[in-house]
């Protein structure tokens, strides 16, 4: 379905997390499908996407994972966090819990994820405007103290779901980029067990490197 | 291009893959072809054959062969006594142990030992497939004489339904099977009385009373997504009975509660209780409020007594951390290693975790994966295999699995990998896919269930 390129410098693991019910799925099917289904299916587990952007001329490939909701499959999802290097916490801007369930979720990301994981937050369906319960200053004040970036999307109506995607991947990329400055890698070892933090571009080759699975 | 490749994918494994051919048993680990031919005899057919003689003895030859009913049907309960007395010994000592679910503890030592073996199902033989429909009208007057009895033989019941049900008699046998109904047929009418009024006193006293909210929240999100483009499952009518079915089952199994997905495992039985009450309709979008109260009623209080009998077999699947589906999870990927040892070093090779893929497969009984038609006639064999269904699950998907091996063997990444196994093509399956994947599973079983050093990596 498109989404399997063969060459590309980065991979990068990304999940999604966030209530049942906020739009993970339909942030996800949008941004690697351009789809859009009023209700679909609740995930069960977990289910995989990718899709890969160009950054300063780089392919970087994402792979998302995308979790069930409930509460009771965090036993489950949690696995998945290992390895991830950003995460899209998403809730619903127009029902209160949800929002008020970031702080679980960021709870969960501090004890399951890798330490450097990028949190964006991301408030939902936001062409429901006239149902909305989360001022905007709000979620942005919220997203500042607790060093998250922030941005409303609506999968619905495609409204910002590719910068949210891009500008999480982006950020990781500056991050990875910078970080391979400080210590520039030595030969082209690719451990395939490496934290994603490590995985360095392979230049002019196309080695496939597994950062993550 | 994608598509053109998934085409010709497909095409070419069709070819290959739809076992109408000896030599195409899915599963069939290529580099240990000779060993596995000596285990199995060369095809499903001659292993059926060499197990179910005395079945074939008993009922398709004698039932339709002959104009003289009685006797043949006295031939063939002398033949299914005959099996089923002997195989009662062969399986009562393993049954000894209580539940399925506290008992895959060891996966080395598979459930229930002797009690797979022939007294079991009659699997589905490869050449009745194509031509199931012509035999259903035989098939239907034999589960007719069957259900006409005093005192009905559940165990031939079984037999029976294994390899199908067909549609006239679904309802009332899936009634039987999953314990609901009674084997004494002059007890059965009142046990339905009584149930249906019980369950009109659980609604009232759960559903139309203070709900747990947490609980009821979660199942409103899920009801409206559960099939989305179906127009059936988008009335308010139907979206209802499966509301109060969920939350009165979740509130009343507090171990377990409504896990997501469960949803998914009321369909079946909904809709084998509506084709009941409206025979004939084409159900996609049947009108539900065109049916009286009553026997909306009836389709919902018997859907849920069947669900409740039906999950009481597996609800360690839906306990904290939902540790019966890790732990047949782990038994899966032991079972591959042992079956099929290239296509488990494929899968590890690109870092795919059995977990990752599988665990739908368990939560949901492959509801997900496959058409809702192909899932009621997979029912017919779950419910037939009843008490034994837990372990039998495992084979089911281990027979799915390797159903897809050679596609999953030209992937090259885990993306690949990821995707196809997300999103296996089964859109275009029937009921002959499903016997023919309960008949491996069967094989499967009867091969390595008991027999924890076969193909055992040393």
């Amino acid at each position: 379905m498109g989404t399997r390129e063969d060459e590309y410098d980065y991979l990068f693991k990304v999940v999604l997390i966030g209530d049942s019910g906020v739009g993970k799925s339909s942030l996800l099917s949008r941004f690697t499908r351009n789809e859009f289904n009023l209700e679909s299916k609740s995930t069960i587990g977990v289910e995989f996407a990718t899709r890969s952007i160009e950054v300063d001329g780089k392919t970087i490939k994402a792979q998302i994972w995308d979790t069930a909701g409930q509460e009771r499959y965090r036993a489950i999802t949690s696995a998945y966090y290992r390895g991830a290097v950003g995460a899209l916490l998403v809730y619903d801007i127009a029902k209160h819990l949800s929002y008020e369930n970031v702080e679980r979720w960021l709870r969960e990301l501090r004890d399951h994820a890798d330490q450097n994981i990028l949190i964006m937050l991301v408030g939902n369906k936001s062409d429901l405007r006239h149902l909305r319960s989360i001022p905007t200053e709000e979620a942005k004040a919220f997203a500042e103290r607790n060093g998250l970036s922030f941005i409303e999307t609506s999968a619905l109506d495609s409204t910002n779901v590719e910068p949210a995607f891009q500008n999480i991947l982006t950020e990781i990329y500056r991050i990875v980029s910078q970080k391979q400055m400080r210590d520039p890698p030595e030969g082209d070892v690719i451990r395939p067990d490496a934290e994603p933090a490590d995985v360095r571009p392979s230049g002019a080759d196309s080695v496939r490197k597994q950062c993550c699975q | 291009m994608e598509r053109a490749r998934a085409e010709h994918d497909k095409s070419e494994t069709e070819a290959e893959t739809f076992w109408k051919t000896p030599r195409a048993v899915p599963g069939r680990p290529r580099q240990r072809v000779e060993r596995i031919e000596v285990m199995s005899g060369s095809s499903y057919q001659q292993f059926q054959a060499s197990v179910n003689d005395a079945w074939d003895l008993g009922d398709d030859d004698v039932v339709s062969g002959i104009d003289e009913p009685r006797i043949s049907k006295a031939i063939s309960q002398t033949a299914a006594l005959s099996v089923i007395n002997s195989h009662r010994v062969a399986q009562s000592a393993p049954r000894a142990d209580p539940g399925d679910g506290a008992r895959p503890a060891e996966a080395r030592k598979p459930p229930g030992s002797l009690r797979h073996y022939p007294g079991r199902p009659r699997a589905v033989r490869l050449s009745a497939l194509a031509s199931r429909e012509e035999s259903s009208e035989s098939k239907l007057e034999r589960f007719q004489q069957l259900l006409d009895r005093a005192v009905l033989d559940l165990d031939e019941l079984k037999q029976l339904s294994w390899s199908g049900i067909p549609t006239k008699a679904r309802a009332v046998t899936w009634r039987l099977l999953a314990g609901y109904l009674p084997a004494s047929a002059e007890r059965r009418a009142d046990t339905l009385q009584r149930k249906r009024a019980d369950y009109r006193h659980l609604v009232r006293q759960y559903y139309d009373a203070e709900r747990e909210e947490d609980t009821y929240r979660q199942i409103h999100i899920d009801i409206p997504r559960m099939s989305p483009l179906v127009a059936l499952f988008q009335q308010s009518t139907v979206q209802v009975m499966f509301e109060r079915i969920l939350y009165i089952w979740a509130i009343r199994h507090p171990a377990s509660g409504y896990v997501q997905g469960i949803n998914d495992l009321v369909t079946p039985f909904f809709m084998v209780f509506l084709q009941e009450a409206a025979p004939g309709k084409e159900l996609d979008d049947f009108p539900l409020d065109s049916l009286s109260a009553e026997r909306r009623d009836v389709i919902e209080a018997d859907s849920f007594w069947c669900l409740s009998k039906f999950l009481d077999s597996i609800q360690d699947n839906y306990i904290f951390a939902q540790l019966g589906i890790q732990h047949k999870v782990n038994q899966l990927k032991e079972l591959i290693a042992r079956i099929d040892l290239t296509l488990h070093e494929h899968l590890q090779r690109h870092g795919v975790d059995y977990l990752q893929f599988s665990f739908r497969w368990m939560n949901n009984l492959l509801t997900r994966e496959i058409p809702l038609a192909c899932s009621i006639r997979l029912w017919d064999t779950y419910l037939a295999e009843s008490d034994g269904f837990a372990s039998f699950q495992l084979y089911v998907c281990a027979a799915f699995l390797l159903h897809w091996r050679e596609r999953l063997l030209r992937e090259r990444d885990f993306q690949g990998l990821m995707l196809l196994l997300q999103n296996v093509p089964t859109h275009h399956w029937a009921d002959a896919h499903i016997g023919v994947l309960v008949a491996e599973a069967y094989r499967l079983q009867f091969a390595f269930a008991d027999a924890p050093s076969h193909l055992a990596r040393s």
